[in-house]
């Protein structure tokens, strides 16, 4: 089991160095659009947390396969990882997520329903949602990956697209099944648009249709036992995406934390490739067609 | 171990549910008589329309096909009832898609974009139609 742990981590830290995939240039906040049905997307994204003194650096990836199962569902499986300077690498648990539209149709404010089920450990770093109060960046990892926990998140996303402008809110809601410590609360906000909304009529690989640029602020509001900004984390940072190709984005976020117990610097990046008609294909493929 | 399995079978039963199994055309998927009135802004710029098949390749051609005869269930884009249809109808079904019998929405690219790719359409002609060269944006696509 360990062995089978280390090869996970180790074959997540490696595709998170070339492969990875999201329409999206938020790597916290969602917007309203779901993957396309029978669309696989393959993604890796990275944290890199610059630390305060006394903390240690760390390097956190994870690996998303995104599936579009219906117009109006996605369903995300995640596997994480993290190492800490002059600690270890650790795996950290895995993910999987449910998104589902409830109208069919656009509108001024668009929302969509978020369920996710985590089974991760203490040591997580990935940072894909910050809820709650400031998490313990001290201790060390072979303590951390014994606590163990079982949580169920859910957000409401509301997100509008207006004169080529995305604007999304994310409310977040999690409960840790495995303790005590109430439900705890967090937030992510994001706007972007693309440099170009005009598409030119020739292949090319850096026109400004390729880029969108946005800002990204999200982080925790407390519990039930403590609402509010007190010993929260809070990030606001740039996010840029680049489409590489037709199916292929690179993202990039340096954002800045915004409180004392927030680190000063948070690096993100990461790269998505997407398997259009992958259901399809699989399917005909099971049925020995070519 | 058991979680592994639950997935994999959750896997399995999302695999299953993705496949749709629509008829071609959709009679209830009309676009309101406000959204189908609107004017394409770029009507007649081949430039635009030329930009709009990149488009289209990109993000439809997967169901639609790379000439936009459909596949497996995906509407034929050729044929005379889709092509009557209003520049402005177009437009209001790529933006909205038919969410329910698997077409997602596209509102995600620029209105821009989405009106580039309903002048790509106009270019769409039956095979037998088609002029050697591909097609052309056509003359006057508004009011249709």
């Amino acid at each position: 089991m360990r062995l089978l742990r280390r090869f996970i981590l180790v074959l997540t830290i490696l595709l998170s160095s070339f492969l990875l995939a999201q329409e999206a240039p938020y790597f916290v906040t969602y917007d309203h659009h779901l993957e396309e049905p029978r669309n696989l997307e393959i993604a890796t994204s990275s944290t890199i947390g610059v630390p305060r003194a006394g903390q240690k650096a760390y390097f956190a990836p994870y690996l998303e396969l995104e599936y579009g199962a219906k117009a109006w569902w996605t369903t995300e499986f995640y596997l994480e990882g993290q190492s800490t300077r002059g600690d270890s690498a650790v795996f950290t648990g895995w993910r999987l997520e449910n998104r589902f539209r409830p109208l069919m149709r656009e509108h001024w404010i668009n929302p969509v329903l978020y369920v996710e089920y985590e089974n991760v450990n203490e040591a997580t770093r990935i940072q894909k949602e910050i809820v709650g109060n400031t998490p313990d960046f001290g201790a060390p990892n072979a303590e951390l990956v014994r606590e163990r926990s079982h949580e169920l998140e859910a957000k409401l996303i509301l997100s509008s697209n207006t004169h080529s402008w995305n604007v999304s809110e994310n409310f977040i809601v999690e409960k840790n099944l495995s303790a005590s410590e109430g439900f705890e609360f967090g937030y992510a906000l994001g706007v972007s648009r693309p440099l170009s909304t005009m598409a030119s009529d020739r292949q090319c690989r850096f026109c400004r249709e390729n880029f969108t640029a946005g800002l990204e602020l999200y982080g925790g509001l407390g519990s039930t036992e403590g609402f509010g900004l007190h010993n929260t984390t809070h990030y606001l940072g740039p996010v840029i995406s680049w489409q590489v190709s037709d199916n292929a984005w690179l993202h990039f976020s340096p954002a800045v934390g915004l409180t004392r117990e927030s680190n000063p610097v948070l690096l993100r990046f990461g790269y998505s490739y997407e398997v259009r008609g992958f259901g399809r294909r699989l399917a005909r493929f099971l049925r020995g067609r070519p | 171990m058991k979680l592994f399995v639950l997935l994999v079978l959750a896997g399995a039963a999302a695999l299953a549910v993705g496949q749709n199994s629509h008829s071609k055309t959709d009679p209830k998927f009309v676009a309101p008589p406000e959204a189908a009135t609107k004017e394409n802004p770029l009507a007649g710029n081949a430039q635009a329309a030329a930009g709009g098949k990149k488009l289209f390749l990109r993000s439809c051609g997967e169901c639609h096909g790379e000439d936009g005869t459909g596949i497996e269930d995906a509407a034929n884009l050729q044929t005379p009832e889709v092509q009557k249809q209003s520049d402005g109808a177009l437009f209001w079904k790529i933006t909205n898609g038919n969410v329910k019998k698997g077409m997602p929405p596209f509102a995600r690219l620029p209105e821009t974009q989405r009106w580039q790719i309903v002048s790509f359409l106009r270019t769409l002609k039956p095979a037998k139609e088609a002029s050697p060269s591909g097609g052309n944006p056509p003359s006057s696509p508004k009011g249709r």
